[in-house]
């Protein structure tokens, strides 16, 4: 059994939180580029080069990429050989706050009702975390996603029946279709579309989170029937040619990715998950050595 | 054919309907940004016939909330970049009608009514770039003032000066155009035609 000390697990904690808003990961920046390449509106291209180029000035001059931090959640694979000697939710919160004093985070955590900030992006339940189990490795991992707010107004969230799933999911693809057609501009484009299918309404709406903000906007998905819907899916959401800001163009979605659990014989839930350009995703793997390793997408 | 315009404020209705969508504007002289809770309590203040902190005839409205650090006395802006508009909807009448505001900056477009309001009081909506918060701050020379910093610091309103804010795209002009309509209307048909397929 190897511990990591509270002091340890927290400078690693506050190098994460300020790379992860400070660049974007690079699977996006890669992606940008070839959509930069493939773009035919003048003016969208334009939209392309300001968001690459800021994307750059961000690292250079080591600013937050974006004026919005988004809201944080952090997925954390744990195993039984390693152990963190602290309460990890605490952990992370008190690295937001420092770098939040630094200038690094814009305060813009509030009371959901009264919407009184609190100043320093603490409150109740931030950061959102998410506790994952992976016996086989030899490293515990996590990501830190700040993910913008934006890109949450477009979600969509719906339980259909069968007879809506309709044959081959058409409907399923209907309703993604009719989110990003209706999302316009307001999602910041070129988005990530984050999709989840089945269990119950809140496994939707989990498995989309975690679509587009633990997996490499680049890989392909290990399942085939999935890998080929997320390509269509791509397919037909660039054909509606939203485009980057909303102005009209080639690439609306940089990439779609779908998780599914199975689910109950009377319902379909589907949660349809925006992200912005600003992919906002980067962790650290901390070996059984002690070494430390930053990724910036989790083992599956 | 779209053009590079730069402009200044105040901004006058001949600045503004010569401006036609696709155009490019770098903008100079002040921003106001405001978001959400700036808008609610100015519609407070006007229902309550106080007024508001600012004379915003002929301004430009930023939707944005900066990322902001104390220098002394002085505050520093690390970061600024437009909010999504189509939040600020509801306030378009009154906001371009009733406080005389020119042009309102920010992202994601906006609806019916400001297209309607911008047409009615001779006023344009530009597309600043989203998340690029670090290219726009570099167009701003300094804060002048704030007011209502008890809603928080993205919802309180910055005085900003700014050089050559930019590139901003006219989205929305005082003709009745929109960008926005244009490409959600082909989306809609579009998608009926793959649906069909």
């Amino acid at each position: 059994m190897r511990v990591i000390d509270r002091k340890t697990f927290y400078e690693i904690a506050l190098e994460v939180v300020k790379r992860s808003c400070t660049r974007i990961a690079p699977d996006a920046i890669t992606l940008l580029r070839s959509a930069y390449e493939n773009e035919k509106n003048p003016a969208a291209k334009r939209l392309l080069e300001a968001m690459i180029r800021n994307a750059e000035l961000a690292v250079e001059e080591d600013k937050p990429v974006c004026q919005s931090p988004g809201y944080p959640v952090i997925y954390i694979n744990f195993n039984d050989d390693i152990r963190i000697e602290a309460d990890i939710q605490k952990i992370f919160q008190k690295a937001i706050v420092e770098l939040t004093k630094q200038g690094y985070l814009r305060p813009s955590i509030v009371h959901p009702i009264t919407r009184s900030n609190t100043g320093d992006n603490s409150g109740v339940g931030v950061p959102d975390i998410e506790i994952g189990y992976n016996p086989e490795a030899d490293f515990i991992e996590f990501i830190v996603s700040f993910k913008g707010c934006g890109a949450e107004l477009a979600n969509v969230v719906k339980v259909l029946t069968p007879f809506q799933v309709g044959r081959g999911g058409i409907g399923i693809k209907r309703l993604i279709l009719e989110a990003v057609a209706n999302a316009g501009g307001v999602p910041c484009p070129p988005v990530a579309i984050g999709v989840g299918i089945g269990g119950q309404v809140h496994t939707a709406a989990r498995l989309s989170r975690r679509a587009v903000s633990i997996r490499e906007w680049t890989d392909a998905n290990p399942d085939p029937e999935l890998a080929e819907l997320e390509r269509r899916l791509l397919e037909a959401v660039n054909s509606l040619g939203i485009g980057p800001g909303g102005i009209g163009g080639n690439t609306t979605a940089l990439t779609v990715k779908v998780e599914m659990a199975y689910t109950h014989t009377a319902i379909c839930p589907i949660a349809i998950n925006f992200h912005c350009w600003v992919a906002r995703r980067c962790g650290a793997r901390i070996y059984h050595d002690g070494s430390i390793q930053y990724i910036y997408a989790l083992h599956r | 054919m779209a053009r590079e315009v730069r402009l200044s404020t105040p901004l006058r209705c001949e600045d503004v309907v010569d401006l036609n969508i696709g155009d490019v504007v770098y903008l100079s002289g002040i921003v106001y940004t405001a978001r959400d809770l700036a808008h609610i309590r100015i519609m407070d203040y006007l229902r309550e016939g106080k007024s508001p902190p600012e004379d915003f005839r002929g301004a430009a409205l930023f939707h944005a909330g900066p990322v902001v650090r104390r220098k002394g006395d002085m505050w520093e802006v690390v970061g600024v970049g437009p909010t999504t508009s189509m939040r600020m909807e509801p306030f378009s009448e009154t906001v371009l009608g009733r406080l005389g505001v020119k042009a309102i900056i920010g992202k994601g477009g906006m609806g019916e009514n400001t297209l309607n309001a911008l047409k009615r009081y001779c006023g344009v909506y530009l597309l600043s770039p989203p998340g690029c918060s670090v290219i726009l701050s570099k167009a701003v020379r300094r804060v002048l003032r704030v007011h209502w910093l008890d809603l928080g610091i993205p919802e309180a309103i910055w005085v900003l000066e700014v050089e050559l804010l930019g590139p901003l795209i006219v989205a929305m002009d005082s003709h009745g155009n929109s960008i926005f309509r244009e490409v959600r209307e082909r989306a809609l048909t579009t998608l009926s035609r793959i649906l069909r397929e």
